[in-house]
């Protein structure tokens, strides 16, 4: 196996490339009970239109597909629910779906082998049927209706819209109940045997293991597959431009809630890991708990928490997301393009930019403190063609000159909308 | 893993969890006092000013740039109601020396006093809080109580628990009162701080690869002025409940889903019984194969979410559904059926084996997280009792199927709270 070693964190991944294509990732934290193990495949709701390698028509299925597979995986021929049986084991299972990726986990504390093996068993085994199609729409309506009740989902959601011409990164994750009540097993089996192929996963493990002798163990649980071509994903041709700078909903709240969305284009994968770290530290520079802006709205009782920063990309889709309550968010976003304004004519404080560059560095230590935060990020980062040491390296090559390029290019007041949740 | 204890003064005691599977250091001080309506918005109102700054750290800004020097040390802090004491919680999280890239530094002793100085040496201007920061943080407390109903499956918990405790400490809403809020002043407030540290339960732990930090708290100036004292907190123990007559509450509110939480009594004889009901509460409605889960979720299913929690301190379990509202009638007579079910022993020993290893790798991966380790040692502390982590599991382990059946027996509905959308009292018709 490859060995990767990061000496910051004093952290080793062991990675290896099986002839299915399937990857594996091991990271070993010795004398830790907990184990984690998670295994994904590159596929999420964004993948509704792609070519199944060998065809040469393109497939086109209803949008919630991916999420509702994530469901009925744990449904197993014999009658055994796989979620009922690991959870039998005393581990704790669970699987979600994102925009890219869908993964199932457990964690667990003893019993990881027979653990492991009911987790490949299931994922590699689907069992669709019409009837039992038909009642996962009866929960996973629930789940969508209890969705709705979220006003921060709905503030995230609308943002996206805003953003968003044609990406399908603007729907929800779990369709809607009209998509979803177009899915048959038909159309689940198709989507597995394209992109639950080996060589559209990984596997990442950490917990206390000897890696080569855990590879073994996975080696042996894997049935036969080989790996298929290249699955041909299609996007919808997205613009640079935003929809619209505005988008209001009412929802009984008891204080307006807002998210300013920054709409960015995707950069190489190679300055992938800069960008964002240089996003992180400006983001933290104009509205951060210690920026002259946060002090400013606080005492002006404009925000009384720090909004929570983000900056998510994937296959085909950048974007910076800044989410808080506010009585009036109007007030919030001015101040925001204000400052970005100012901060874009004058040049970077460098005892700032030091200070914040400590700050987000700690915060990637603290990352490998739990092996569960561990593997999901390792699995989410390498979906995205990023190894997670990276950003400990990389680190240290962002300057300020580097991050004044990044904000001019970046905090683009023709990209910015904003999207508020007023009081019914 | 090793953990020791000091009492240092009467009523203030050191708690050092020594071990070296984390990056960073985490440290909590806990002050706990009995949960009053005289006192609840105050502690509220109190928690809001001391983090706006301390006497050397005066403004939020400087605290914050503080931090950020220290590799992003994290402050936070927070309420909790607990049994029927009001615990204030303060935390701060910074990296451990060996994965700074300069490590010369004493990150841990900077943490500990920042930490201390924030609760213990707050910003005094003419013997009061600053005014403005009172005034503020009034605004901003005010924001959190009326923000209550956002989240509307909490909210459907909390009113279910203050239809259960009316008039009751425990029915206190931890953020406090609006009404009482008004009238503090930063003079009546800074008052009632400097009474209510000196007699409070102060607990302080320190947990990472540390060494020394008992005594880097011990010689911390703000502790050395401390006074001993005669804590006032309540030690929650098992105690007797009145059987009462079930209560129906149903409110009205802009939702899609119907929220129902169900709050049950559990009328106990001792503490042991408490692991009992652990494994009451995993079968009933704790795990993905709980009954809850299974019949509500999986084979009616009527809903996303449904699960029962586990109260200890006050001996109830909650059990909540996120439910589609027309389902209500039909969710309650399933959910009732499986109380039932419960009391006649209709479950297996394979239930009983498996909620056991569920809970038992749960124990066992409490020293994997420094937040839910401090939480345990803590929760020992409110209770007054040393159970080690391995005793822990052996009681688990040794609960028997006529335990959970008595347990089963002795609980009985309280009340039963549903949240339903303003509409479908129309559509009914």
């Amino acid at each position: 196996m490859q060995i990767i070693e990061n000496s910051k964190v004093k952290e080793k991944v062991y990675v290896e490339k099986l002839e299915n294509g399937l990857t594996v990732m091991i990271i070993p934290k010795k004398g830790v009970q907990k184990k984690y193990v998670i295994w994904g495949t590159n596929y999420g709701s964004n993948d509704s239109k792609f070519i199944v390698p060998g065809e040469e028509q393109e497939t086109e299925v209803p949008k919630g597909v991916a999420h509702f597979l994530e469901h009925k995986m744990f449904e197993q021929e014999n009658g055994v629910n796989s979620l009922d049986a690991l959870t039998a084991l005393g581990v704790e299972a669970n699987a979600y779906t994102t925009n890219d990726h869908t993964a199932y986990l457990f964690e667990c504390t003893e019993n990881f082998y027979p653990a492991l093996d009911e987790l490949m068993d299931y994922v590699q085994n689907p069992y669709f049927t019409d009837e039992n199609v038909e009642k996962e729409k009866g929960i996973i309506g629930q789940e969508i209706m209890m969705y709705d009740d979220y006003p921060d989902w709905r503030v995230y959601l609308n943002t996206l819209e805003a953003m968003y011409h044609e990406h399908p990164v603007k729907l929800d994750i779990t369709g809607t109940i009209e998509t979803i009540s177009k899915i048959d097993k038909d159309v689940l089996y198709k989507c597995y045997n394209t992109f639950y192929n080996p060589s559209n996963m990984a596997m990442v493990v950490c917990g206390d293991f000897e890696p080569e002798q855990l590879l073994e163990e996975i080696k042996k649980r894997l049935i036969p597959k080989e790996a298929n071509g290249e699955i041909k994903r299609i996007y919808p041709e997205e613009k640079a431009d935003i929809v619209k700078d505005k988008v209001e909903q009412a929802m009984d709240v008891s204080q307006p809630l807002f998210t300013i969305g920054i709409k960015d284009k995707v950069a190489d994968t190679k300055e992938r890991v800069r960008k964002h770290i240089a996003v992180e530290i400006l983001l933290n520079m104009i509205i951060g708990k210690s920026s002259k802006l946060y002090k400013e709205l606080y005492e002006d009782a404009l925000l009384f928490v720090t909004p929570s920063l983000d900056y998510e990309f994937a296959r085909g889709y950048a974007h910076i997301l800044i989410t808080g309550q506010s009585p009036e968010p109007e007030k919030v976003y001015e101040k925001f393009k204000q400052r970005v304004a100012e901060m874009k004519n004058s040049s970077i404080d460098s005892k700032e930019f030091n200070r914040i560059k400590k700050r987000i560095y700690g915060g990637y230590v603290k990352e490998y403190n739990d092996t569960a935060d561990i593997a999901r990020m390792f699995l989410a980062d390498f979906f995205k063609e990023i190894n997670s040491f990276d950003y400990l390296e990389e680190m240290t090559t962002i300057n300020e000159q580097y991050v004044e390029q990044v904000l001019k290019e970046v905090f683009d007041d023709k990209k910015m909308i904003i999207s508020v949740i007023k009081k019914a | 893993m090793r953990y020791k204890e000091k009492e240092i003064k009467k009523g203030i005691k050191i708690h050092e969890i020594q071990t070296n599977k984390f990056k960073t250091n985490l440290i909590a001080v806990f002050l706990s006092m009995p949960i009053t309506k005289e006192n609840v918005t105050k502690n509220s109102l109190l928690l809001a000013v001391l983090r706006r700054g301390s006497k050397n750290m005066p403004t939020q800004e400087q605290m914050s740039q503080e931090m950020e020097e220290m590799y992003g040390a994290s402050f936070d802090c927070g309420l909790d109601k607990t049994g029927d004491n009001h615990i204030l919680k303060f935390y701060l999280e910074s990296i451990n020396d060996s994965f700074i890239p300069q490590p010369d530094e004493n990150m841990l002793k900077t943490s500990i006093d920042k930490l201390l100085e924030i609760i213990f040496n707050p910003l005094v201007e003419n013997d009061s809080f600053k005014e403005e920061y009172v005034k503020q943080e009034k605004e901003n407390v005010k924001r959190i109580i009326e923000g209550k109903p956002d989240n509307k499956a909490r909210y459907a918990f909390d009113r279910c628990i203050e239809e259960m405790y009316k008039d009751k400490p425990y029915g206190l809403y931890k953020y406090g009162y609006i009404e009482d809020l008004e009238q503090i002043t930063a003079q009546e407030l800074y008052n009632y701080y400097k009474d209510m540290i000196s007699k409070c339960k102060i607990d302080i732990f320190v947990s990472g690869d540390i060494n020394q930090s008992t005594s880097i708290v011990e010689q911390n100036e703000d502790i050395q002025k401390l006074q001993e004292r005669e804590p006032n907190y309540k030690v929650n123990r098992v105690e007797s409940k009145e059987v009462v007559q079930e209560n129906e509450v149903i409110e009205e509110m802009d939702v899609t889903q119907g929220k129902l939480t169900i709050g049950l009594d559990l009328h106990l004889e001792n503490e042991e019984q408490k692991y009992d009901t652990i494994l009451y509460n995993a079968i009933l409605g704790g795990t993905a194969n709980s009954k809850m889960f299974q019949e509500v979720r999986e084979k009616a299913s009527l809903a996303y979410t449904a699960s029962s929690s586990y109260v200890r301190y006050k001996s109830n379990i909650f059990i909540k559904c996120g439910i589609e509202i027309k389902n209500y009638e039909k969710a309650m007579e399933i959910i009732r059926k499986q109380l039932e079910d419960m009391k006649n022993g209709v479950f297996t020993d394979e239930d009983i084996e498996n909620a056991k290893k569920g809970i038992i790798s749960g124990i066992k991966a409490i020293d994997d997280e420094q937040d839910t380790e401090i939480t345990y040692f803590f929760g020992q502390e409110l209770t007054d009792t040393k159970t080690s982590l391995d005793e822990y599991m052996e009681k688990i382990q040794n609960v028997t199927k006529e335990n959970i059946i008595k347990v089963a027996n002795s609980v009985t509905v309280n009340t039963v709270y549903f949240l339903k959308d303003n509409s479908s009292a129309k559509e009914e018709n």
